[in-house]
Protein backbone atom coordinates (compact mmCIF):
# COMPACT_ATOMS: atom_id res chain seq x y z
CA UNK A 1 0.00 0.00 0.00
CA UNK A 2 1.22 3.32 -0.65
CA UNK A 3 1.47 4.92 2.83
CA UNK A 4 2.22 8.43 3.41
CA UNK A 5 2.87 9.75 7.22
CA UNK A 6 2.56 13.48 6.91
CA UNK A 7 3.62 15.59 10.35
CA UNK A 8 2.42 19.01 11.11
CA UNK A 9 4.73 20.99 13.23
CA UNK A 10 6.41 23.87 14.40
CA UNK A 11 8.50 26.00 16.78
CA UNK A 12 5.95 28.54 18.44
CA UNK A 13 2.31 27.37 19.74
CA UNK A 14 -0.73 28.83 18.01
CA UNK A 15 0.17 28.96 14.59
CA UNK A 16 -2.32 26.70 13.70
CA UNK A 17 -0.75 23.51 13.12
CA UNK A 18 -3.72 21.35 14.79
CA UNK A 19 -5.99 23.64 12.47
CA UNK A 20 -4.00 22.45 9.31
CA UNK A 21 -3.98 19.15 10.05
CA UNK A 22 -7.86 19.01 11.04
CA UNK A 23 -8.64 20.87 7.68
CA UNK A 24 -5.99 18.36 5.84
CA UNK A 25 -7.34 15.45 7.47
CA UNK A 26 -11.26 16.53 6.52
CA UNK A 27 -9.62 16.99 2.95
CA UNK A 28 -8.24 13.82 2.21
CA UNK A 29 -11.60 12.12 3.63
CA UNK A 30 -13.57 13.66 1.28
CA UNK A 31 -12.07 12.68 -1.20
CA UNK A 32 -12.75 8.94 -0.18
CA UNK A 33 -9.05 8.48 1.07
CA UNK A 34 -8.62 6.84 4.54
CA UNK A 35 -7.15 8.92 7.18
CA UNK A 36 -5.87 8.26 10.65
CA UNK A 37 -5.16 11.04 12.91
CA UNK A 38 -2.93 11.18 15.35
CA UNK A 39 -2.84 13.68 17.95
CA UNK A 40 0.55 13.80 19.21
CA UNK A 41 0.46 17.03 20.33
CA UNK A 42 1.71 14.80 23.94
CA UNK A 43 1.75 18.23 26.52
CA UNK A 44 -1.88 20.03 25.19
CA UNK A 45 -3.86 17.37 22.78
CA UNK A 46 -6.97 19.53 21.02
CA UNK A 47 -7.22 18.11 17.87
CA UNK A 48 -10.21 16.02 18.88
CA UNK A 49 -12.20 19.49 19.41
CA UNK A 50 -11.42 21.07 16.56
CA UNK A 51 -12.65 17.74 14.85
CA UNK A 52 -15.51 18.32 16.81
CA UNK A 53 -15.44 14.94 19.18
CA UNK A 54 -15.26 15.13 22.70
CA UNK A 55 -11.91 13.48 24.54
CA UNK A 56 -12.44 10.52 25.79
CA UNK A 57 -11.14 6.60 25.62
CA UNK A 58 -9.74 5.21 24.06
CA UNK A 59 -6.97 7.39 23.43
CA UNK A 60 -3.30 7.50 22.97
CA UNK A 61 -2.08 6.79 26.48
CA UNK A 62 -4.33 3.80 26.33
CA UNK A 63 -2.09 2.41 23.58
CA UNK A 64 0.90 3.45 25.63
CA UNK A 65 0.62 1.95 28.77
CA UNK A 66 -0.24 -1.03 26.99
CA UNK A 67 -4.22 -1.45 28.04
CA UNK A 68 -4.64 -1.49 23.67
CA UNK A 69 -2.91 -3.72 21.74
CA UNK A 70 -2.03 -1.78 19.10
CA UNK A 71 -2.66 2.28 17.25
CA UNK A 72 -5.30 0.67 15.44
CA UNK A 73 -7.58 -0.35 17.82
CA UNK A 74 -6.57 3.29 19.20
CA UNK A 75 -8.31 4.59 16.61
CA UNK A 76 -11.67 5.68 16.81
CA UNK A 77 -14.11 6.51 13.86
CA UNK A 78 -15.19 10.24 13.65
CA UNK A 79 -19.03 11.29 12.23
CA UNK A 80 -16.44 11.85 8.29
CA UNK A 81 -16.33 9.01 6.72
CA UNK A 82 -12.71 7.27 6.14
CA UNK A 83 -11.78 9.47 8.90
CA UNK A 84 -10.17 7.89 12.32
CA UNK A 85 -8.89 9.76 15.21
CA UNK A 86 -6.19 8.80 17.86
CA UNK A 87 -7.37 10.89 20.66
CA UNK A 88 -4.28 12.74 22.54
CA UNK A 89 -3.89 11.90 26.36
CA UNK A 90 -5.42 13.42 28.82
CA UNK A 91 -2.93 12.12 31.34
CA UNK A 92 -0.57 14.66 30.65
CA UNK A 93 1.92 14.49 32.96
CA UNK A 94 2.48 10.80 32.38
CA UNK A 95 2.60 11.01 28.83
CA UNK A 96 4.52 14.20 28.05
CA UNK A 97 7.54 13.13 29.02
CA UNK A 98 7.58 9.88 27.40
CA UNK A 99 9.95 6.80 27.82
CA UNK A 100 12.75 5.75 24.94
CA UNK A 101 11.15 2.71 24.26
CA UNK A 102 7.60 3.78 24.09
CA UNK A 103 8.37 6.31 21.43
CA UNK A 104 10.02 4.00 20.03
CA UNK A 105 7.21 1.72 20.02
CA UNK A 106 4.67 4.32 18.66
CA UNK A 107 7.13 5.01 15.87
CA UNK A 108 7.07 1.65 14.73
CA UNK A 109 3.18 1.49 15.18
CA UNK A 110 2.79 4.71 13.26
CA UNK A 111 4.44 2.27 10.36
CA UNK A 112 2.57 -0.39 10.95
CA UNK A 113 -1.10 1.14 10.99
CA UNK A 114 -3.02 0.03 8.20
CA UNK A 115 -4.35 3.23 6.45
CA UNK A 116 -2.85 5.35 3.30
CA UNK A 117 -2.52 8.60 5.82
CA UNK A 118 -1.23 8.79 9.02
CA UNK A 119 -1.13 12.38 9.85
CA UNK A 120 0.65 13.46 12.78
CA UNK A 121 -0.70 16.52 14.43
CA UNK A 122 3.16 17.71 16.76
CA UNK A 123 3.18 19.75 19.48
CA UNK A 124 5.00 22.64 20.05
CA UNK A 125 8.85 23.25 20.96
CA UNK A 126 11.58 21.09 20.40
CA UNK A 127 11.63 18.30 22.64
CA UNK A 128 13.32 15.32 21.20
CA UNK A 129 9.96 13.26 21.18
CA UNK A 130 8.71 15.93 19.08
CA UNK A 131 11.23 16.01 16.73
CA UNK A 132 11.54 12.26 15.86
CA UNK A 133 7.88 12.70 15.16
CA UNK A 134 8.58 15.27 13.00
CA UNK A 135 11.62 13.68 10.86
CA UNK A 136 10.10 9.84 10.83
CA UNK A 137 7.14 11.73 8.34
CA UNK A 138 7.35 12.40 4.81
CA UNK A 139 6.35 15.08 4.32
CA UNK A 140 6.61 16.93 7.67
CA UNK A 141 5.09 20.52 7.43
CA UNK A 142 6.18 23.62 9.51
CA UNK A 143 3.28 26.25 10.05
CA UNK A 144 4.70 29.29 10.99
CA UNK A 145 2.60 33.28 10.65
CA UNK A 146 4.05 35.91 9.99
CA UNK A 147 5.05 37.25 13.32
CA UNK A 148 8.90 37.91 14.32
CA UNK A 149 8.04 35.31 17.36
CA UNK A 150 7.04 32.98 15.06
CA UNK A 151 9.52 33.04 12.53
CA UNK A 152 12.22 33.17 15.56
CA UNK A 153 10.95 29.91 16.48
CA UNK A 154 10.62 28.07 13.26
CA UNK A 155 14.63 28.67 12.44
CA UNK A 156 14.40 27.40 15.51
CA UNK A 157 12.82 24.34 15.18
CA UNK A 158 14.71 23.53 12.20
CA UNK A 159 17.95 24.29 13.43
CA UNK A 160 16.79 21.45 16.33
CA UNK A 161 15.85 19.37 13.58
CA UNK A 162 18.91 19.24 11.48
CA UNK A 163 21.04 19.07 14.51
CA UNK A 164 18.90 15.70 15.26
CA UNK A 165 19.45 14.41 12.53
CA UNK A 166 23.27 15.11 12.03
CA UNK A 167 23.36 13.31 15.60
CA UNK A 168 21.36 10.37 14.70
CA UNK A 169 23.64 9.80 12.00
CA UNK A 170 26.75 10.68 14.15
CA UNK A 171 25.96 7.87 16.43
CA UNK A 172 24.92 5.68 14.10
CA UNK A 173 28.53 5.68 12.11
CA UNK A 174 29.57 5.91 16.12
CA UNK A 175 31.47 9.69 15.42
CA UNK A 176 30.11 11.05 18.66
CA UNK A 177 32.91 13.13 19.32
CA UNK A 178 31.74 15.78 16.30
CA UNK A 179 28.50 15.83 18.52
CA UNK A 180 30.40 18.17 20.43
CA UNK A 181 31.75 20.02 17.79
CA UNK A 182 29.36 20.65 16.23
CA UNK A 183 27.46 22.00 19.41
CA UNK A 184 30.10 24.60 19.73
CA UNK A 185 30.15 25.66 16.37
CA UNK A 186 26.43 25.93 15.27
CA UNK A 187 25.94 28.77 18.17
CA UNK A 188 28.29 31.13 16.78
CA UNK A 189 26.47 32.62 13.84
CA UNK A 190 24.17 32.27 11.09
CA UNK A 191 27.43 30.81 8.79
CA UNK A 192 28.09 28.66 11.48
CA UNK A 193 26.35 25.24 9.88
CA UNK A 194 28.29 26.21 6.71
CA UNK A 195 31.54 26.58 8.64
CA UNK A 196 30.74 23.49 10.44
CA UNK A 197 30.34 21.66 7.44
CA UNK A 198 33.60 23.40 5.63
CA UNK A 199 35.96 22.63 8.13
CA UNK A 200 34.69 18.91 8.42
CA UNK A 201 35.17 17.78 4.51
CA UNK A 202 38.67 19.17 5.12
CA UNK A 203 39.61 16.60 7.93
CA UNK A 204 37.31 14.03 6.86
CA UNK A 205 35.65 14.02 3.59
CA UNK A 206 33.76 10.69 3.61
CA UNK A 207 31.85 12.08 6.60
CA UNK A 208 31.19 15.56 5.59
CA UNK A 209 29.75 13.66 2.66
CA UNK A 210 27.26 11.48 4.77
CA UNK A 211 26.24 14.38 6.60
CA UNK A 212 25.74 16.41 4.19
CA UNK A 213 23.38 14.19 2.50
CA UNK A 214 21.42 13.62 5.55
CA UNK A 215 21.07 17.07 5.84
CA UNK A 216 19.98 17.35 2.44
CA UNK A 217 17.61 14.36 2.46
CA UNK A 218 15.48 16.56 5.34
CA UNK A 219 13.27 18.60 3.39
CA UNK A 220 9.97 19.82 5.09
CA UNK A 221 7.90 21.96 3.77
CA UNK A 222 6.81 25.20 4.96
CA UNK A 223 2.81 26.77 5.42
CA UNK A 224 2.52 30.16 6.19
CA UNK A 225 -0.91 31.00 8.37
CA UNK A 226 -3.05 33.40 9.25
CA UNK A 227 -1.71 35.61 6.11
CA UNK A 228 -3.41 38.97 6.14
CA UNK A 229 -1.78 40.74 2.63
CA UNK A 230 0.53 40.13 -0.06
CA UNK A 231 3.25 40.85 2.24
CA UNK A 232 2.72 38.02 4.50
CA UNK A 233 2.60 35.51 1.70
CA UNK A 234 5.79 36.53 0.12
CA UNK A 235 7.28 36.24 3.58
CA UNK A 236 6.84 32.65 3.51
CA UNK A 237 9.11 32.53 0.39
CA UNK A 238 11.19 34.50 1.99
CA UNK A 239 11.61 32.26 4.82
CA UNK A 240 12.33 29.12 2.99
CA UNK A 241 14.86 30.92 0.94
CA UNK A 242 16.74 31.88 3.76
CA UNK A 243 16.45 28.13 5.17
CA UNK A 244 17.63 26.99 1.80
CA UNK A 245 21.00 29.17 1.59
CA UNK A 246 21.57 29.62 5.67
CA UNK A 247 20.41 26.26 6.90
CA UNK A 248 21.39 24.47 3.74
CA UNK A 249 18.11 22.41 3.63
CA UNK A 250 15.93 22.03 0.84
CA UNK A 251 12.80 23.52 1.85
CA UNK A 252 9.78 24.07 0.11
CA UNK A 253 7.39 27.12 0.14
CA UNK A 254 3.75 25.46 0.00
CA UNK A 255 1.39 28.57 0.40
CA UNK A 256 0.05 30.70 2.70
CA UNK A 257 -3.62 30.66 4.42
CA UNK A 258 -5.46 33.68 4.94
CA UNK A 259 -6.50 34.24 8.21
CA UNK A 260 -10.29 33.83 8.44
CA UNK A 261 -12.37 35.07 11.56
CA UNK A 262 -14.81 31.93 10.60
CA UNK A 263 -11.66 29.11 11.83
CA UNK A 264 -12.41 31.34 15.39
CA UNK A 265 -15.97 30.96 15.31
CA UNK A 266 -16.38 27.44 14.20
CA UNK A 267 -13.92 26.47 17.34
CA UNK A 268 -16.34 28.45 19.62
CA UNK A 269 -19.39 26.39 17.99
CA UNK A 270 -17.24 23.27 18.72
CA UNK A 271 -17.26 22.23 14.77
CA UNK A 272 -14.75 21.77 12.00
CA UNK A 273 -14.13 24.75 9.78
CA UNK A 274 -13.60 22.63 6.55
CA UNK A 275 -16.58 21.23 5.96
CA UNK A 276 -18.71 24.23 6.87
CA UNK A 277 -16.50 26.56 4.61
CA UNK A 278 -15.10 24.25 1.62
CA UNK A 279 -15.28 27.34 -0.74
CA UNK A 280 -13.83 30.00 1.81
CA UNK A 281 -10.01 31.22 0.71
CA UNK A 282 -8.72 28.95 3.42
CA UNK A 283 -10.01 25.87 2.82
CA UNK A 284 -8.81 26.40 -1.17
CA UNK A 285 -5.43 26.98 -0.04
CA UNK A 286 -5.30 23.92 2.31
CA UNK A 287 -6.47 21.82 -0.63
CA UNK A 288 -4.07 23.62 -3.02
CA UNK A 289 -1.63 22.52 -0.33
CA UNK A 290 -2.79 18.95 0.41
CA UNK A 291 -2.78 18.77 -3.77
CA UNK A 292 0.12 19.55 -4.16
CA UNK A 293 1.64 17.65 -1.47
CA UNK A 294 -0.13 14.40 -2.75
CA UNK A 295 0.94 14.33 -6.12
CA UNK A 296 4.49 15.79 -5.51
CA UNK A 297 6.96 13.59 -7.24
CA UNK A 298 9.54 14.76 -4.19
CA UNK A 299 7.63 13.17 -2.06
CA UNK A 300 6.58 9.90 -3.81
CA UNK A 301 9.52 8.95 -4.80
CA UNK A 302 12.10 10.32 -2.71
CA UNK A 303 12.04 8.86 0.84
CA UNK A 304 13.79 10.51 3.78
CA UNK A 305 16.90 8.33 4.27
CA UNK A 306 16.26 5.73 7.08
CA UNK A 307 17.05 7.04 10.46
CA UNK A 308 17.23 4.58 12.84
CA UNK A 309 16.92 5.85 16.66
CA UNK A 310 19.86 4.60 19.13
CA UNK A 311 18.26 1.95 21.22
CA UNK A 312 19.59 3.58 24.53
CA UNK B 1 26.43 22.67 -3.56
CA UNK B 2 28.22 23.90 -0.05
CA UNK B 3 28.69 27.63 -0.46
CA UNK B 4 29.52 30.48 1.48
CA UNK B 5 27.22 33.52 1.17
CA UNK B 6 30.32 35.20 -0.55
CA UNK B 7 30.79 33.10 -3.01
CA UNK B 8 27.12 32.51 -4.29
CA UNK B 9 27.03 33.59 -8.00
CA UNK B 10 24.56 36.03 -8.98
CA UNK B 11 21.64 33.67 -10.34
CA UNK B 12 22.48 31.55 -6.31
CA UNK B 13 21.72 34.97 -5.26
CA UNK B 14 18.18 35.42 -7.07
CA UNK B 15 17.26 31.93 -7.13
CA UNK B 16 16.71 31.36 -10.45
CA UNK B 17 18.03 29.58 -13.06
CA UNK B 18 20.93 30.38 -15.39
CA UNK B 19 19.06 30.04 -18.01
CA UNK B 20 16.25 32.62 -16.79
CA UNK B 21 14.44 35.18 -18.62
CA UNK B 22 14.34 39.09 -18.09
CA UNK B 23 11.12 38.36 -16.56
CA UNK B 24 12.09 35.73 -13.96
CA UNK B 25 15.00 38.10 -13.30
CA UNK B 26 12.96 40.64 -11.95
CA UNK B 27 10.96 38.79 -10.31
CA UNK B 28 13.63 36.77 -8.42
CA UNK B 29 15.09 40.52 -7.79
CA UNK B 30 12.16 41.58 -6.30
CA UNK B 31 11.86 38.35 -4.22
CA UNK B 32 15.12 38.93 -3.20
CA UNK B 33 15.06 42.87 -2.19
CA UNK B 34 12.03 41.63 0.11
CA UNK B 35 14.12 39.41 1.92
CA UNK B 36 16.88 41.27 2.31
CA UNK B 37 15.26 44.77 2.78
CA UNK B 38 15.83 46.55 5.97
CA UNK B 39 13.81 44.92 8.80
CA UNK B 40 12.78 41.81 6.97
CA UNK B 41 10.82 39.54 9.09
CA UNK B 42 12.66 36.40 7.12
CA UNK B 43 15.73 37.06 8.70
CA UNK B 44 14.90 37.99 12.33
CA UNK B 45 16.76 35.82 14.64
CA UNK B 46 18.93 34.54 11.92
CA UNK B 47 21.07 36.79 10.05
CA UNK B 48 23.15 39.96 11.53
CA UNK B 49 22.24 43.44 10.23
CA UNK B 50 26.09 43.48 8.94
CA UNK B 51 25.49 40.37 6.58
CA UNK B 52 22.19 41.25 5.60
CA UNK B 53 23.56 45.03 3.89
CA UNK B 54 26.31 42.87 2.63
CA UNK B 55 23.67 40.25 0.68
CA UNK B 56 21.60 43.19 -0.57
CA UNK B 57 24.78 44.60 -2.04
CA UNK B 58 25.29 41.51 -3.83
CA UNK B 59 22.16 41.60 -4.95
CA UNK B 60 21.94 44.73 -6.31
CA UNK B 61 25.39 43.69 -7.99
CA UNK B 62 23.75 40.74 -9.34
CA UNK B 63 20.66 42.57 -10.97
CA UNK B 64 22.79 45.23 -12.38
CA UNK B 65 24.60 42.55 -14.60
CA UNK B 66 22.35 40.32 -15.31
CA UNK B 67 19.63 42.97 -16.67
CA UNK B 68 22.25 44.12 -19.42
CA UNK B 69 22.42 41.39 -21.83
CA UNK B 70 26.33 41.75 -22.99
CA UNK B 71 27.01 42.00 -19.09
CA UNK B 72 25.44 38.51 -18.81
CA UNK B 73 27.24 36.99 -21.74
CA UNK B 74 30.09 37.93 -19.98
CA UNK B 75 29.52 37.13 -16.54
CA UNK B 76 27.69 33.52 -18.18
CA UNK B 77 31.33 32.68 -19.47
CA UNK B 78 33.59 33.83 -16.78
CA UNK B 79 30.92 31.58 -14.67
CA UNK B 80 31.20 28.15 -16.90
CA UNK B 81 34.89 28.53 -17.45
CA UNK B 82 34.17 28.12 -13.00
CA UNK B 83 31.60 25.43 -13.03
CA UNK B 84 29.89 24.22 -15.18
CA UNK B 85 26.10 23.91 -16.07
CA UNK B 86 23.66 21.21 -15.54
CA UNK B 87 19.97 22.12 -16.46
CA UNK B 88 17.47 20.88 -13.85
CA UNK B 89 15.66 17.84 -15.14
CA UNK B 90 12.21 18.13 -16.13
CA UNK B 91 10.05 17.32 -13.59
CA UNK B 92 6.75 15.11 -14.21
CA UNK B 93 4.00 14.06 -11.83
CA UNK B 94 3.77 10.47 -10.90
CA UNK B 95 -0.17 10.94 -10.87
CA UNK B 96 -0.40 11.35 -14.78
CA UNK B 97 1.60 7.67 -15.27
CA UNK B 98 -1.20 6.36 -12.75
CA UNK B 99 -3.92 7.67 -13.93
CA UNK B 100 -2.95 6.58 -17.28
CA UNK B 101 -2.65 2.84 -15.94
CA UNK B 102 -6.29 3.29 -13.84
CA UNK B 103 -7.77 4.79 -17.60
CA UNK B 104 -6.58 1.88 -19.72
CA UNK B 105 -9.11 -0.91 -20.41
CA UNK B 106 -8.56 -4.20 -18.56
CA UNK B 107 -6.39 -6.74 -20.04
CA UNK B 108 -8.97 -9.62 -21.17
CA UNK B 109 -8.59 -12.91 -19.76
CA UNK B 110 -6.25 -15.77 -21.64
CA UNK B 111 -9.67 -17.45 -22.47
CA UNK B 112 -10.43 -14.29 -24.25
CA UNK B 113 -7.35 -13.50 -25.84
CA UNK B 114 -6.98 -17.05 -27.30
CA UNK B 115 -10.25 -17.44 -28.85
CA UNK B 116 -9.72 -13.95 -30.69
CA UNK B 117 -6.46 -15.75 -32.30
CA UNK B 118 -9.12 -17.73 -33.92
CA UNK B 119 -12.09 -15.67 -34.19
CA UNK B 120 -12.61 -13.25 -36.24
CA UNK B 121 -14.61 -10.03 -35.43
CA UNK B 122 -15.30 -10.81 -32.01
Amino acid sequence: MDKRVWAIGGGKGGTGKSFVAASLGLHLASLDRDVVMVDADLGAPNLHTLLGLKAGHPDLGDFLTGRIPSLEAAAVATPYKGLRLVRGSENILFIANLAHYRKLRLLRQVRQVQTQNVILDLGTGSSFNTLDFFLSANPGVVVATPEPTAIENTYLFLKSCIMRVLKLYMDHYKIRDLHQKMLDQIEKNSQSLYGFFRSLMETDRAYGTILYRALRGFRPCLVMNKTRDERDVLLGRSVADVARKYLLIDMKYLGAVPYDEDVHTSLRRLRPYYPEHRDAAAARAIRQMSEELAYSIEFTLRTPPEIRLPDA
Amino acid sequence: MLKKIEDWNYYELLSVERTASPDEIWDGYQAALTTYQDGSLALYGLVSEAERELVLGRVQEAFQTLRDPDARREYDLALLRHAPYFPPKAAFRKSVGKLEIEEAPPRPALWARIKRLFVKNL
